[in-house]
């Protein structure tokens, strides 16, 4: 099974009807137990020659999309348990205690990885990332809400954050822009680990969104659309990431080029973001969302200019071909 | 530095960082289609020729499409006499 086929499939399928092809909480359990994988049985030496001759551009680019995928790992380990204990019911209760331990395997393999593949310790990784800055305060907010006020409200609130807003669009975003990348360099243990963890994100999303729907059709769409629109706002923020110093190449043709792939990692976020919506049965929220999300990453773009007092690359790019 | 010197300096780089791997390359050879540079390599070749070259922007670069080594090259002359 080819799995970033798998990831698309479970919000771009056109024809999947928004209650129709998602699975339950009770397949994505024994789909849990068909899709195990370990971290030590991945050689990770077969990607350190590639390491060490790899030039500041890659190596930059992939140290900054692991290091927010491990902080994101790191956060989601920590935050889930309010989420498995107040599940409204046993068969997603069950299935949330696989989770678990596919967010415990993840952090295993990125900070393994990062220590033994490209030799870099995990310590004070976390400290400028931006998922750090931006995101995981709020998902520490709204999953302590759940144990605090014990209500649905707020278990649908901090399910939104965490599977449909950090896995659905993030984490989903950077898999797929990563093992890309990883595929062409080539670092092929980094592409098994990669393809590994999006398998299991793309069960976790799918969660997300079954349970978003049901939440939906039980009376909770305001809490779900909300924390809906207010976690892109959060997301869209560490996509663009203003704490993170990106290249602005001198040669033009080589700073278009820059922008159109940044650019693209945008846009694979913001049509999951759109798109998940109508599988949990809030279709009419889209443009709200679109436009949350694209007022969200202009005012990203801004912070990074004040940040670094220089403009970011999409925007250096945008006002050269205005002014061509 | 010369035309002769940073055309010489040029086709090593290419070459060295061809994603195909490293080899010998024409002036007349296509960067993306005849030596594989997609656009995350044409990025970081120029990131490196940047450094290499001491390059800063140039206002008239726009109308300029890079095909070829020898347009590389020409580019980063013009650049280099642009700073100079
Ligand atoms: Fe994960
Ligand atoms: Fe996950």
């Amino acid at each position: 099974m080819t799995v970033l086929e798998e990831l698309p499939d479970i919000t771009e399928s056109p024809d999947a009807k928004p209650s129709g092809n998602l699975p339950t909480s009770k397949d994505l359990y024994y789909r849990w137990e068909r899709q195990q994988w370990s971290v030590a049985a991945l050689d990770l030496t077969k990607d350190q020659e590639t390491w060490g001759t790899l030039r500041a551009f890659y190596r930059t680019e992939l140290l900054n999309a692991l290091t927010e995928l491990e902080v994101g790992e790191v956060t989601v380990v920590e935050t889930l348990s309010s989420l498995v204990d107040k599940a409204p019911t046993d068969d997603d209760r069950i299935y949330l205690s696989t989770q678990l331990a596919d967010e415990g395997r993840h952090v295993r393999f990125f900070q393994t990885y990062l220590r033994e593949a490209a030799g870099i310790s995990g310590e004070g990784l976390a400290d400028s990332a931006d998922y750090t800055n931006h995101f995981a305060p709020e998902l520490r907010r709204v999953t302590g809400a759940v144990w605090a006020k014990g209500d649905r409200d707020s278990w649908y609130e901090a399910l939104v954050y965490y599977h449909l807003v950090t896995e659905g669009v993030l984490a989903a975003t950077a898999l797929r822009t990563t093992r890309q990348l990883a595929k062409r360099l080539p670092l092929p243990a980094l592409v098994e680990g990669l393809t590994n963890v999006t398998r299991d994100e793309s069960r976790h999303v799918a969660f997300g969104m079954i349970a978003a729907r049901d939440g939906v059709a039980a009376g909770y769409a305001e809490p779900v659309r909300r924390a809906y629109l207010h976690g892109l706002e959060l997301g869209a923020r560490v996509l663009v990431g203003p704490l993170r110093k990106q290249a602005v190449p001198a040669v033009k043709t080589a700073l278009v080029f820059r922008a159109a792939q940044l650019r693209g990692g945008f846009e694979i976020a913001r049509d999951r973001a759109v798109r998940q919506l109508a599988h949990i049965g809030l279709p009419d929220a889209v443009a709200d969302a679109a436009e949350v999300w694209d007022t969200a990453l202009e005012r990203a773009l801004d912070a990074y200019e004040e940040h670094w007092n220089t403009p970011h690359p999409v925007r250096a790019a945008g006002s050269l071909k205005e002014s061509a | 530095m010369s035309s002769e010197e940073i055309l010489t300096g040029v086709r090593r780089i290419i070459g060295e960082m061809c994603p195909l791997g490293a080899r010998d390359v024409a002036p007349a050879d296509r960067i993306m289609e005849d030596l594989g540079y997609d656009s995350m390599a044409v990025v970081e070749l120029a990131l490196v020729l940047e450094a290499e070259f001491a390059l800063e922007p140039i206002d008239e670069e726009q109308a300029i499409d890079l095909v070829t080594v020898e347009d590389v090259a020409e580019l980063v002359g013009r650049m280099v006499s642009a700073r100079a």
